[in-house]
């Protein structure tokens, strides 16, 4: 199979389980469903705060939902001992990376797109749906990042004692440009302000992804050899 | 092992510079015009902040040659290092502090150096908690590696998205004259006798993890 091919297999594997069980896409929802619920009682939120509250409570939510899911999915495969069949089937290691980046990718985009809807129907805040638009290079470019970055130290943490505990403690560090770079650009959206200016946070955004990515593929084979 | 040969010197050095480093600060530097005594403290934190800096930029180095070379011998070295590292940037953090109440009437600011340091403090102890999770050596060491790495190359990214908020932490070289002479002199010193305490300290924790991976060794020949 080519190098294509391989990737595509592995994403196809990751979502045909996810059809299957969809043991994480639910355990994301439910959480951010509940964390959007825990946030407006925390919050003393009205008409006037919500626009500027929003970016901030969304991208927190992203960050412990897509944490806790690329956690879930790759543990899922150590449970049902999945773990040593993939490492040791014949694509090479940065195939299996991308595969999972991208299945992962898929699952947050899902998760964030129904979290911005509850959000309007909870917070009582169309605005977010009708500037989607615009928010929506920050919102692919911060959700590459996270699961660039979530995908390579979930495979680090799943063979480790109490790694589901660890993960966030090694992810939300280092995803801290990300999660900068998602709440300013949106807060500068949702205040009205020109694309140009959100425009240095979606730059640092695309850095921090590239950057990621290709240290990601240099290091990732060092993580699966046994 | 030469590293003795170089730790009595380096010890003994020490014993003087570090008094003498005490002395300059407290008695011979000039008191600052605007900020007073409280000023004196930089001469610790710069110094803190340098050194540990050093000992994560030898966790990079020595996470690139493990992986490269799979020797446990960088994997010793990494870990010593994160370890000085851990527990200097926690001092610069606490001095900061310390400074920061009188001057900014603060104890905390979402300044950028803060914040870089602080995310750096953070990756780090997630690099001791990754290591306590994990037994097969190998394998520690490989994902030890990985994560020096990443937190290390995080920071310039960490230092920049940050920059766009508003930067309050002085800096040295700041507009017009800059720093008095006498007090440049002092800086310089105090940071040469930190990096020497670093280098003293790493090869202090150094010999101490070879000493236990060797019991390691031992106790497991013996139950064998």
């Amino acid at each position: 199979m080519t190098f294509a091919g391989n990737i595509l297999a592995i994403t196809k594997k990751d979502i045909s389980l996810e059809l299957r069980g969809k043991e994480s896409l639910s355990l994301m929802f439910f959480l951010s469903l509940l964390l959007l619920v825990i946030f407006n009682l925390a919050l003393d939120m009205d008409n006037e705060n919500t626009a500027s509250l929003a970016a901030g409570i969304l991208w927190v939510i992203f960050a412990f939902t897509g944490v806790m899911g690329m956690g879930r999915t790759s543990m899922a495969e150590r449970d049902e001992d999945a773990y040593l069949s993939i490492v040791f089937s014949p694509v090479s290691s940065e195939s299996l990376y991308i595969g999972k980046v991208i299945s992962n990718f898929l699952f947050l985009m899902i998760i964030e797109i129904s979290t911005l809807f509850f959000f309007a129907v909870l917070f009582d805040f169309e605005k977010i749906i009708i500037s989607l638009p615009g928010l929506l290079p920050s919102l692919l470019l911060g959700t590459l990042g996270f699961s660039v970055v979530g995908t390579l130290f979930s495979f680090l943490t799943t063979t480790s004692k109490h790694g589901e505990i660890i993960l966030p403690f090694l992810f939300l560090p280092v995803v801290v440009p990300v999660v900068l770079g998602g709440v300013s650009s949106m807060n500068l959206i949702l205040a009205g302000r020109p694309v140009e200016e959100s425009m240095k946070w979606i730059q640092i955004l695309a850095v921090f992804d590239f950057m990621y990515l290709c240290i990601s593929l240099l290091l990732f084979k060092y993580l699966i050899e046994e | 092992m030469n590293m003795r040969k170089i730790q009595m010197p380096l010890f003994l050095s020490l014993l003087v510079l570090i008094p003498l480093d005490f002395y300059l600060i407290f008695k011979v530097a000039p008191t600052e015009r605007v900020m007073g005594d409280v000023q004196r403290i930089f001469y610790f934190h710069v110094s803190l902040a340098i050194s540990s800096y050093l000992a994560f930029t030898t966790v990079f180095i020595a996470g690139i040659i493990y992986l490269w070379r799979k020797n446990l011998f960088w994997d010793t070295i990494a870990y010593s290092a994160a370890e000085i590292g851990v527990l200097f940037s926690t001092l610069v953090l606490i001095t900061g502090s310390i400074w920061a109440r009188p001057i900014w009437n603060v104890w905390w600011a979402w300044d950028p150096r803060l914040v870089t340091m602080l995310i750096l403090w953070f990756i780090f102890v997630g690099y001791f908690l990754l290591r306590n999770g994990i037994s097969d050596w190998g394998k520690r060491a490989r994902y030890s590696a990985v994560i020096g790495i990443i937190g290390f190359l995080d920071i310039p990214v960490v230092r920049l998205a940050t920059k766009w908020w508003r930067s309050v932490h002085p800096r040295l070289k700041s507009e017009g004259g800059g720093l008095d002479p006498v007090m440049l002199k002092i800086m310089l010193f105090s940071m040469a006798t930190f990096l020497m305490f670093t280098v003293f300290l790493f090869l202090y924790r150094y010999s101490i993890a070879r000493a236990e991976e060797n019991l390691i060794v031992l106790t497991k020949r013996l139950e064998d």
